[in-house]
C-alpha cells in the first residue's frame, strides 16, 4: 500500500537516532555552517609526503572550508602549509598544482617568499614604503601541518584546534600496523559529482549497499567471514571496518591477490571513515583514500588516490595497478557504481523533490550491515552542528529514543 | 611511405573501431583486433607528477571485461567517440597511427550532450594481406575529470 502526503511526510517509526531529515544535504545555510564547524577545525589530508619528494617540492590543495592552501617541503625537510594568497594584493601566489620553487613569486608584482613563509623580496620596496613596511610585515600565513598516519599531509587552518592525534584517536589503530612502511602515490583523480559530500561519506560508512556490486556480492557477501565484519566508532565521528578474507579469484577476470600488503592476512580488508569525509580504504594490496571539498550543497570534489609500496618492484606496482584500476579507477567496476548511487541520491534529494528523510535503522549488533557507522557520523555532525541531524530546524520532532551508538 | 590504399584500410579501421565501440558492439571490435591485441588508457597527472595507467588488459582481459558488463550496474548514457587520424607512419608490416579522439556522452533523458573527454589514439596497426588489424591501442587521455565515470572503455 503507498503513503499520501501525511504518511509521506510523517517521521519514520525509529528512534530519532535512526534517520536523518533530508533538508540538512540541501539546505544552503547549513552547508555554510558546516564549512565552518565541521571542517574548518578540522584535520584534513591535504596530500601525501611522497608527492613532496625533494626540497621545494610543493602542492597546491583547496582547503573544504574554502583556503587555498601550498604545501610545500623546505631546504630542511620540513613539510609546512601557508595561504596560496599573497599578503600584497590578494593574487594567487602558485597556479601549477604541484612543483619545485626554491622562491615562491607571485606573478602580479613579483613579491616572493621561502618555503618557510618569509618574504625575500619585495620589488621596490624602499621607493614605495620607505620605512614604513618591509619584508618582515609581508610574511605568508602559515596553518598548521603535520606528517602522520602514513606519511600523509595533514593540514588545519585553526590555530587552537586540538592536536591531530587528540582529533584521531584510537581510529587509526586497526590501520597502524599496516603503514610502517613508506608509502608512494601511484594513481591520482578528481572526482566532480553533483551529490551532497555526507552522502558520499555515507557510502563508505555503510557496506548493505554491497548489493549494488556484483563484484563485492560475488568475492565477498557470499563468502564465510562477510557478516561478521565489525564497525568500531570512535570519538569524534571517526569509525573503522574490521576485516574478512576476500575471495578474489570468484570474479571471471581478477584472481587472488598475488601481491600483498606487510602484515595483512590474505585477502584482508580494512576501513577507517574519518570525520567529516576523508577514508582510508586498504584492500589487500592497494591503499585507497578519499578526501571530500565540498563545493555546494548538490556539489562535491573528491580526492581519490591510490598507493602502493615505496619498495615496490617494477613488478608489483603493476599488479598494484591493475589491482586498483579493476575496482577503483575511473573506468574500475565498484568506484563507477558508487558514484553513480551518490549520483541518484543528489538527484532525488534536490531541493524541491520532496524527499524527507533517510533510514539508518538497521541494526545487526555493529556488523557489516549494521549502520551504525552512519549513526555515529550524524551523532558527531548534530553535536558539532548545534542542530539535530532529525531535526535540523528545531520544529519539534521527537527527541531520540536512545543516544547513537 | 605508406600507400594511398593501406592509408584507407588503417583509416578505415580506426573509424570502424569507434563506431563498434559506440555501438557496444564488442565482437565486432574484437574483430578488428589482432590475436596479441592490447588495450591501455593512460594520462599524466600534473598533480602527482606522474603518468598513471587507468586500464590495461590483453586481448583475453578484454573479451572478460565485456563478459562482465552487463552483471554491472553501469550508466547506460551512450558515448559518442569522434576520432580524426592525424598521421600514420609505417614500419615493415605494421604502421603507427596517431588519431586525436574526442568522447561525448549524451543523456538518455532529454538528449543532452557533453563534452566527456579528449586525447589522442596510438594505435599499432598490423597489415598483412591488404587487411588492417589493431595489435595495440595506448588512449591517452587530456581530460582527467570523468565525473561518475564510465565502465565501456573509449
Amino acid at each position: 500500500m503507498s503513503k499520501n502526503a501525511a504518511q509521506w511526510s510523517a517521521p519514520p517509526k525509529f528512534p530519532a537516532s535512526h534517520y536523518v531529515d533530508s533538508r540538512i544535504y540541501t539546505d544552503q545555510q547549513i552547508f555554510d555552517e558546516e564549512k565552518e564547524k565541521l571542517f574548518r577545525p578540522a584535520w584534513i589530508i591535504a596530500c601525501h609526503e611522497s608527492e613532496l619528494q625533494a626540497p621545494y617540492d610543493y602542492r597546491l590543495f583547496t582547503h573544504p572550508a574554502g583556503v587555498p592552501l601550498i604545501i610545500v617541503r623546505g631546504d630542511d625537510r620540513k613539510v609546512r602549509a601557508f595561504y596560496n594568497i599573497c599578503p600584497h594584493r590578494g593574487n594567487t601566489i602558485l597556479y601549477d598544482p604541484a612543483g619545485n620553487a626554491k622562491r615562491m613569486t607571485c606573478i602580479f608584482h613579483q613579491w616572493a617568499f621561502d618555503t618557510r613563509g618569509s618574504c625575500v623580496e619585495i620589488t621596490r620596496g624602499e621607493q614605495g614604503y620607505q620605512d614604513r613596511f618591509c619584508k618582515e610585515d609581508a610574511s605568508m600565513r602559515e596553518v598548521r601541518c603535520e606528517v602522520a598516519f602514513g606519511g600523509f599531509v595533514w593540514v588545519n587552518v585553526t590555530d587552537d584546534a586540538p592536536a591531530l592525534r587528540e582529533f584521531i584517536g584510537g581510529a587509526m589503530d586497526i590501520l597502524e600496523p599496516y603503514m610502517e612502511q613508506p608509502m608512494e602515490v601511484f594513481h591520482f583523480h578528481k572526482a566532480l559529482v553533483r551529490t551532497n559530500f555526507k552522502l558520499w561519506h555515507d557510502t563508505n560508512s555503510e557496506f548493505y549497499h554491497d548489493f549494488l556490486h556484483y563484484f563485492n556480492r560475488i568475492t565477498g557477501m557470499m563468502q564465510p567471514g562477510y557478516y561478521e565484519r565489525r564497525y568500531t566508532p570512535f570519538a569524534n565521528g571517526h569509525a573503522s571496518v574490521g576485516s574478512m578474507q576476500i575471495q578474489y579469484d570468484k570474479y571471471d577476470g581478477s584472481k587472488e591477490r598475488a601481491v600483498g600488503w606487510p602484515g595483512m592476512a590474505r585477502g584482508g580488508w580494512y576501513m577507517v571513515d574519518l570525520f567529516p569525509g576523508m577514508t582510508y580504504n586498504l584492500r589487500t594490496s592497494v591503499m585507497r583514500i578519499d578526501t571530500s571539498v565540498p563545493i555546494s550543497p548538490n556539489e562535491v570534489l573528491i580526492e581519490f588516490r591510490g598507493l602502493g609500496l615505496k619498495a615496490d618492484s617494477a613488478e608489483e606496482r603493476a599488479q598494484r595497478v591493475f589491482d586498483h584500476n579493476m575496482i577503483w579507477g575511473p573506468f574500475g567496476r565498484n568506484l563507477h557504481e558508487d558514484l553513480l548511487g551518490v549520483t541518484g541520491q543528489g538527484r532525488a534529494l534536490r531541493q524541491g523533490t520532496d524527499s524527507r528523510y533517510l533510514l539508518h535503522g538497521r541494526e545487526e549488533n555493529n556488523t557489516i550491515h549494521d549502520e551504525v557507522g552512519m549513526r555515529h557520523y550524524y551523532a558527531e555532525w548534530s553535536r558539532r552542528m548545534g542542530r539535530a541531524a532529525y531535526d535540523p530546524y528545531r520544529e519539534g520532532k521527537a527527541e531520540p529514543v536512545r543516544a547513537a551508538a | 611511405m605508406i600507400k594511398g590504399e593501406q592509408r584507407q584500410a588503417i583509416e578505415d579501421l580506426v573509424y570502424r573501431s569507434c563506431l563498434a565501440l559506440d555501438a557496444r558492439d564488442y565482437k565486432t571490435f574484437l574483430s578488428l583486433c589482432d590475436a596479441e591485441f592490447r588495450y591501455t588508457v593512460t594520462t599524466h597527472s600534473p598533480e602527482i607528477r606522474r603518468d598513471m595507467v587507468w586500464l590495461d588488459h590483453d586481448r583475453k582481459g578484454m573479451e572478460t571485461l565485456f563478459a562482465n558488463l552487463p552483471k554491472h550496474n553501469s550508466d547506460h548514457s551512450p558515448i559518442t567517440r569522434h576520432a580524426t587520424v592525424y598521421t600514420v607512419d609505417a614500419a615493415g608490416d605494421a604502421a603507427e597511427v596517431v588519431s586525436a579522439i574526442q568522447v561525448f556522452r549524451t543523456q538518455l533523458d532529454g538528449g543532452a550532450t557533453e563534452l566527456f573527454a579528449v586525447g589522442r589514439l596510438h594505435d599499432t596497426v598490423k597489415l598483412a594481406d591488404g587487411a588492417a588489424r589493431l595489435a595495440r591501442r595506448i588512449v591517452r587521455l587530456e581530460t582527467r575529470q570523468l565525473g561518475y565515470g564510465y565502465h565501456v572503455p573509449f
